[in-house]
């Protein structure tokens, strides 16, 4: 017999967990955005649209899209290309496929924090490992390439320090650590494809590889590339670790690396503008909403062919 | 059909190019790929065993030479040049553990990602068993409330629930480590699913036996659900060990209450020439146990962590 009463026991806890930390903050924050709302001040003013209006005219603002859609663009589809192609190579070689799938997993596992301090240090001007192995290539063929010439004669950019080339510096970092974990879904995916299809696309005289990976292998793998690029986009917007080790203040040289999170960050913990704050989070849910939605109509719309 | 072609294909892949040199070219391509991967690894590893002048000069190979050197600090604390030789690797491990209360750090990781996982489990499981088990009114509606929370990022929520706390004043707690995290909507729906898969005969001879609800579900349910409870612990450990976000939010100052990667963060923040070797060292400790682990039982850990992907 189901006793009457125990569900609400069962329920109860999470449900109450779920309406007091996921959808009262949602509301607070939607509530907020539309005040100049300060910690400590007893209470705030209703500013209307100001705060939205101050992030899509303002110049800081400007610089923070600017920043997180070069991110997001660089990052997603590097990230999810490379991933696609490390799974065919990998699912294609005969040995050490698991040890290679082993070590671009790693990144995905270590702290980011962590590897973000290392990743500075590899990229130090003077003592960094990335501009002394550039270096020592100087003098070589490599020469023939413009950019490299160029930095044998004035020294190799600074990277982070650099406001032309912090942002794809961050960037690199996000694709480094991302990589693996689209790897690994679309390694999954790879498994569920059918063998009896290559055959019968032998058959039908697709007799290249690229043929068969375009006639086969993509389409087999459209529900993964929707689910891999959902998540790898609301991934890279959600970028902050980095950019707070490497940018405590400011967002980097000239604000080139002001994304998202990091804004939010400094506006509402830093200097206490919850309003602004509040209002930068509800354009970042937007985007990650939509975002999901697009993937849960386009996986119902059936990307998969089976 | 060549033998390559057929080996690929019998493997269930794509079918290898038909030149012998394909092959090799695959494994160039991915050895470069895990050079750049496992750089950074290389140069924490390495740094953390090297003496600050071996780093300076990007001198020493992998693991330094290994010479004494003389610790500044401790002749400025005035004690013998003699006594103050150091070896590289000891010096930069010891000084991790004495510079900062790494240990205290490292148990407030424990403490804090064990605590989520234990609630995590504790509020889910019942509910996922109900919305998959039990029939009652709401059902749905309760269902459909989980669907439409795992839209929500939680980094949507971090700066309403910053102030939340702040204004019970429970900011620089343990608590604000660790209640956001408390309800897992993907642990419900992900246990919901797997519950669904358990027969309900099962579960209507656990009740002819006279068992209770409440029983039923930590002694019939809770046995079936080890490996997907083994997945999600997995997932929740890793992401909460290594986040950095929310506790960079909630915890400030206070050293004390530090995880990891803030104890990391902060050491970076004072660190001058003579610290690298130490803060690489520190960066290895606090890197290394999920490594280690995911080494260990890589496939667990990688079902884990794409977890996720099953929504």
């Amino acid at each position: 017999m189901q006793s009457t009463k125990a569900h609400w026991w069962f329920v109860g806890p999470a449900l109450f967990l779920m309406v007091v930390i996921l959808l009262m903050p949602i509301t607070i924050a939607g509530a907020l955005s539309f005040t100049n709302y300060s910690l400590g001040n007893p209470g705030a003013d209703f500013v209307g649209l100001d705060n939205y209006e101050k992030i899509f005219t303002r110049s800081t603002y400007e610089k923070m899209f600017g920043a997180t859609f070069r991110y997001v663009f660089v990052v997603v589809p590097l990230s999810v290309g490379l991933g696609l192609g490390a799974a065919l190579l990998i699912n294609s070689t005969r040995r050490f496929g698991d040890l290679y799938k082993t070590i671009y997993f790693l990144p995905v596992m270590a702290a980011l924090i962590a590897m973000a301090i290392v990743w500075e240090f590899a990229f130090h001007p003077t003592i960094g490992i990335v501009n002394s192995t550039l270096e020592r290539g100087c003098g070589s063929f490599l020469e023939t390439w413009h950019w490299y010439a160029k930095g044998c004669e004035r020294g190799f950019p600074l990277w982070l320090t650099d406001r032309d080339y912090a942002i794809w510096t961050v960037a690199f970092i996000g694709i480094w650590q991302g990589f693996g974990f689209n790897m690994v879904l679309y390694l999954a995916g790879l498994t569920s494809v059918p063998r009896e299809l290559y055959h019968a696309a032998e058959m039908d005289g697709a007799e290249t590889a690229w043929d068969r990976f375009r006639l086969v292998t993509w389409p087999m793998l459209g529900p993964t590339t929707v689910f891999v690029v959902t998540i790898s986009f609301i991934r890279s917007f959600q970028v902050f670790d980095t950019v707070e080790a490497f940018y405590p203040q400011g967002g980097g040289p000239s604000k080139s690396v002001y994304v998202m999170m990091f804004a939010i960050y400094e506006k509402a913990i830093q200097q206490n503008l919850m309003g602004i704050g509040a209002a930068i989070t509800v354009v970042f849910l937007a985007f990650v909403m939509f975002l999901t939605l697009a993937q849960r109509w386009l996986v119902e719309k059936r990307v998969h062919y089976t | 059909m060549s033998e390559t072609t057929q080996a690929a294909v019998s493997a269930g892949t794509l079918p290898a190019f038909r030149f012998s040199g394909a092959e090799t070219l695959k494994h160039i391509v991915l050895i470069a790929g895990s050079v750049i991967v496992l750089l950074p690894f290389y140069v924490m590893l390495s740094y953390s065993f090297k003496s600050p002048a071996e780093i300076m000069q990007n001198t020493g190979g992998f693991f330094g030479m290994q010479e004494l050197f003389r610790d500044d600090y401790c002749i400025k604390l005035g004690k013998d040049a003699v006594d103050c030789m150091v070896t590289p690797v000891i010096y930069n491990y010891t000084t991790a553990f004495e510079k900062a209360p790494l240990l205290r750090y490292l148990f407030n990781g424990v403490v804090v990602t064990v605590s989520i996982f234990l609630i995590q489990v504790l509020v889910a499981l019942p509910c996922a068993y109900a919305l998959s088990k039990l029939r009652f009114w709401g059902r749905e509606a309760i269902f459909g409330l989980v669907l439409f929370c795992l839209l929500i990022p939680v980094h949507a929520i971090a700066l309403p629930l910053y102030i939340m706390l702040a204004k019970v004043g429970l900011t620089n707690t343990y608590a604000a480590l660790i209640i956001p995290w408390t309800i897992s909507v993907f642990g419900i729906f992900l246990m919901r699913q797997f519950f669904m898969t358990v027969p309900d005969d099962l579960i209507d001879a656990a009740r002819m036996d006279g068992m209770s609800e409440f029983s039923i579900i930590w002694n019939v349910m809770l046995p079936t659900a080890i490996p997907a409870l083994l997945a999600f612990a997995i997932f929740s450990v890793v992401a909460h060990w290594n986040d950095y976000f929310w506790p960079r939010i909630v915890v400030t100052g206070d050293r004390s209450l530090f995880t990891p990667p803030l104890g990391l963060r902060e050491f970076k923040g004072d660190a001058d020439g003579d610290n690298f070797g130490p803060m690489m060292a520190t960066a290895t400790i606090i890197v290394a146990p999920l490594i280690v682990a995911f080494l260990i039982a890589q496939r667990r850990f990688i079902e884990g962590i794409t977890l996720s992907g099953m929504k």
